[in-house]
């Protein structure tokens, strides 16, 4: 194999050497190639043409070809020509090269090949990267991050959008009416937030208790783990909103645990203000265990009300890979009622697990508290899970039923009506 | 966005005609590239489009190059080949998989193959190579009669936890027919010996290979026949008595263990059963010890979907029970409800024919099953058509693993119903052990049709048996 480096690195004077490429490099650039393929120049401009010249040799024929103008290996020349001065840098350069960097660059590469995956990679993704059991773990993680990256740049293409909108709309604003007044201050945010805490902070005395079972960190990885506690977020975030709040317990909960510092992540200061009881004791501990019901899609208890005087428990965790009956098993062990949602009963399933995201419970569990109406409250349940409400419950059903035997037996009168009518016209016009 | 490529080279001026035609400019020269290799276009055309792009744009980007030496590839221009490599070189500082994969494979099947060598031992530098890599080479190798090569990187690749692909395994035996050397039998035999112990089933044409390469072993002797195995297990051919299925003792034992703390206990003993539970069943297991015969009793009630589930549980405790067989049934609680399906006089009926244990509605019963069928003995056997392969999906090893294959191969008892549904029948488990075997101067191999579809429990009927004169 003739590598070009041996060659290159002998010239002492890479300075000049460097500037008299980058001369070469535009006239080759500004197609010229074919005149300069065809002198004499072509040997000392292209050290590596002793493999070119093979080629060269071998395509004899296409030259004389009809296309005879046309120089099909003229793009090697152009590769391979204004890029030598790198190569002796970089060659020096490899050798050093830690595992990290190699990944780099390795990433890198992928990109230029078009692979999923992302522009930017700090120094921590990369040792994830590196520390990945597997190639397809490694494929995986760096589509993950591929992903995340475009989403990032779409929300912030978006934002700086509606930046510029609202920039010009102010504009256009103080254009047209200077003089416009407003008797409200405009406090909309902190005024809502206030109020939400209101209602929060009484639920916290007098609300019904909704526990969090937060003992699943070790059945979970990190994915998982930062997923369950953004799900905790959101749920905690729309029981604020509600119009009567649970009283949140995190229960089984460990200082420093990993679901700690991602709350912290994502509440920051917040996280000592929040009105919600975070504590490491269990549940079994601050309740009677006859009001706790263990709500688990395992359970084969299905739920038929929502009541007022329990205890439910959701399990925090996020199970990616399949672990049937973990969360069962935990209320089995601490001899506890379970129960399920009756998603087969209200809901023709489709397809995807039956196991929910905490928030989609939080929203369930909320409706059902404020309304005791299944139907209201299973809308939550992803759409592409299921085909839609058909098994509805048997006294809705004869409701329907009745609905539509009166709308048949108004429309039969109608009807009736009608050829009476007719039949009346018809008479009259014989008269 | 597809295009048809043109049939030849074409100019400037035409490509960029193409592309002021082709609705997303951006990406014309990628598409065009991908649907050239698609057609397998003739070279030349991708060169002049790669020409147009060089003098337009002064470069040329590195996943063009990587479609175009695709192509090359295809089409075994080595030449080619070796020029894109040297581009790529002088451009980038270090090439990914992708690329290495395309010129490992297109310069192996060429005459400058050791130049495959070189690159797999650049690869090594940053990545551990993929198993095709490993093939190429070691194809390439062995085509060219280096056998020592070929098994000093088939070693090397398994030393990496590469699972060798059963294409290189024949390889090793084709182009080692007529050879001498005891080093290379060997090998070979390894070859043999890692089928057996892997349970690998090899098929027809790998077969062939096998047989083959045994009658051209220069003084050999052997002489190979295809052959199916009786029931007995005895080989027509040779009447050689193949190995029996039954565990040793000690794999026996370690295999029952395993299951008990992978499989019934598991990571929380509650998820599958609970403590309680599992210890009633123990000391009832203990007390009525030995069964002949477990039957999952849920699984059996579905035999005949027109008969009520107590009927079919019935039948088969009937057909099972002739021989004086000790039966133990499995089931749940809710069998004794009486139902509609479970009525109540014909389960008394069966209770006085065999011994039932009714777990918890919850409790998975298929854990018992095999408790239970270990527990008595070597002896036992076990009804179910269940695969089972979520249980042996919860073993930690690999070599328990096999080990539990190999037990259910000879201990389950795999029923159907016959069509009018009167009769059950019942397959009994296999005598023999089904995988490669030797005697030294007999090899026992079992192979499979090419496209044969196989469960797991399922083994090949079809054997090649080669024996030395």
């Amino acid at each position: 194999m003739p590598t070009s480096t041996s060659q290159i690195s002998e010239h002492s004077t890479r300075l000049s050497m460097q500037s008299a490429n980058m001369l070469l490099k535009k006239i080759v650039r500004s197609s010229v190639i074919p005149f300069a393929a065809q002198h004499g120049m072509k040997k000392d401009l292209f050290p590596l043409s002793r493999t070119l010249s093979l080629s060269l040799g071998l395509k004899q024929d296409n030259s004389c070809s009809p296309e005879g103008k046309l120089d099909l290996d003229a793009w090697k020349k152009v590769m391979k020509s204004g890029f030598q001065e790198e190569v002796s840098e970089t060659v020096s350069e490899h050798k050093e090269l830690s595992t990290l960097a190699a990944a780099r660059e390795i990433i890198d590469m992928w990109r230029l090949a078009g692979r999923s995956v992302p522009e930017n990679i700090s120094e921590e993704q990369l040792k994830t990267f590196v520390e990945c059991p597997s190639k397809s773990a490694q494929k995986k993680y760096l589509k993950f991050l591929h992903l995340k990256e475009l989403y990032r740049k779409n929300d912030k293409r978006k934002m700086d959008e509606k930046r510029e909108r609202r920039l010009e709309a102010k504009e256009h604003d103080r254009k047209a009416d200077e003089t416009k007044k407003n008797s409200f201050i405009c406090l909309w945010t902190s005024g809502m937030d206030r109020a939400y805490s209101w209602r929060v902070a009484q639920s916290m005395i007098f609300g019904q208790p909704l526990v969090f079972d937060m003992s699943y960190e070790k059945d979970m990885s990190f994915r998982e783990t930062t997923n369950t506690v953004r799900q905790l977020v959101f749920s905690e975030a729309c029981n604020r909103r509600s119009v009567d709040p649970f009283h949140i317990h995190f229960c089984n909960f460990k200082d420093d645990s990993l679901y700690h510092k991602e709350f912290i992540k994502h509440y920051r200061e917040a996280w000592s203000k929040l009105l919600v009881t975070v504590t490491d004791q269990c549940y079994t501990e601050l309740f009677p265990k006859d009001k706790l019901v263990y709500l688990t899609a395992d359970s084969p208890k299905v739920m038929k009300t929502f009541d007022h005087d329990k205890i439910y428990i959701v399990g925090s965790m996020v199970d990616k890979s399949i672990k049937t009956g973990v969360s069962l098993a935990r209320a089995k062990r601490l001899g506890l009622e379970t129960a399920a949602l009756p998603l087969e009963k209200y809901l023709l399933w489709n397809t995807g697990a039956k196991n929910l995201t905490l928030d989609q419970m939080m929203h369930i569990l909320l409706t059902l508290k404020d309304t005791g109406d299944w139907r209201k409250a299973l809308e939550f349940v992803p759409k592409r899970k299921f085909h839609g409400f058909v098994s509805k419950p048997v006294h809705e059903l004869k409701k329907t039923l009745n609905i539509i035997n009166t709308i048949k037996i108004g429309k039969r009168q109608e009807e009736l009506q009608k050829q009476f009518m007719k039949n009346y016209s018809k008479k009259l016009r014989q008269k | 966005a597809k295009v048809q490529p043109p049939e030849k080279p074409l100019q400037d001026e035409e490509w960029n005609r193409l592309k002021e035609d082709f609705q997303s400019p951006k990406i014309f020269e990628e598409v065009m590239l991908n649907s050239m290799v698609r057609c397998n276009s003739p070279i030349d055309v991708a060169k002049s489009l790669l020409t147009h792009v060089a003098k337009s744009s002064g470069d040329i980007s590195y996943s063009l190059l990587l479609k175009y030496l695709s192509l090359c590839v295809q089409q075994g221009q080595t030449s080619e080949i070796h020029d894109v490599y040297d581009i790529m070189k002088i451009r980038f500082k270090v090439l990914e998989s992708g690329a290495y994969n395309l010129l490992i494979r297109g310069l192996s099947d060429s005459e400058q193959w050791k130049m495959a060598l070189t690159l797999l031992e650049e690869v090594k530098k940053t990545m551990i190579p993929s198993r095709i890599n490993y093939e190429s080479c070691i194809k390439a190798a062995s085509r060219h009669q280096e056998m020592e090569l070929a098994f000093e990187l088939y070693h090397e690749m398994l030393a990496k936890d590469l699972v060798p692909t059963l294409d290189v395994l024949q390889a090793f035996f084709d182009f080692s027919r007529g050879m001498e050397g005891a080093e290379l039998q060997k090998e070979l035999f390894g070859i043999l010996l890692r089928l057996r112990n892997n349970q690998i089933y090899p098929h027809k044409t790998f077969m062939e290979s096998i047989k083959l390469w045994f009658e051209s072993i220069p003084g050999g002797n052997w002489r190979g026949h295809l052959t199916n195995i009786k029931d007995s297990g005895q080989c027509p051919v040779c009447n050689h008595q193949l190995e029996d299925i039954e565990l040793t003792e000690e794999e026996y034992n370690n295999l029952r263990e395993k299951l008990i703390s992978d499989v019934i206990h598991g990571t929380d003993p509650f998820r599958k059963t609970s403590p309680q539970e599992f210890e009633a069943f123990q000391t009832f297991v203990e007390k009525r010890l030995p069964f002949n015969i477990v039957i999952d009793g849920l699984n059996v009630s579905h035999t005949n979907p027109r008969k009520m589930q107590c009927q079919n549980l019935l039948d088969a405790v009937n057909c099972l029970a002739k021989e004086n067989a000790r039966l133990l049934v499995l089931g749940r609680k809710h069998m004794l409800a009486n139902s509609s399906n479970w009525k109540r006089k014909i389960m008394k009926e069966m209770q006085s024919k065999a011994d039932f244990f009714f777990a918890e509605n919850i409790s998975e019963d298929d854990a018992f099953l095999l408790y239970a069928t270990l527990q008595s003995g070597k002896h036992c056997k076990f009804v179910t058509r269940d695969f089972l392969r979520d249980h042996k999906a919860c073993l930690s090893d690999s070599l328990t693993r096999h080990l539990f294959r190999k037990w259910q191969r000879g201990h389950q008892i795999v029923f159907s119903s016959s069509v009018e549904g009167k009769h059950i029948h019942f397959s009994p488990a296999l005598c023999y052990d089904c995988v490669v075997q030797t005697t030294g101067d007999t090899w026992h191999i079992p192979y499979k049709d090419t496209f044969e579809e196989k469960y797991s429990y399922q083994v090949p009927r079809k054997w090649l048996c080669i024996q030395q004169k």
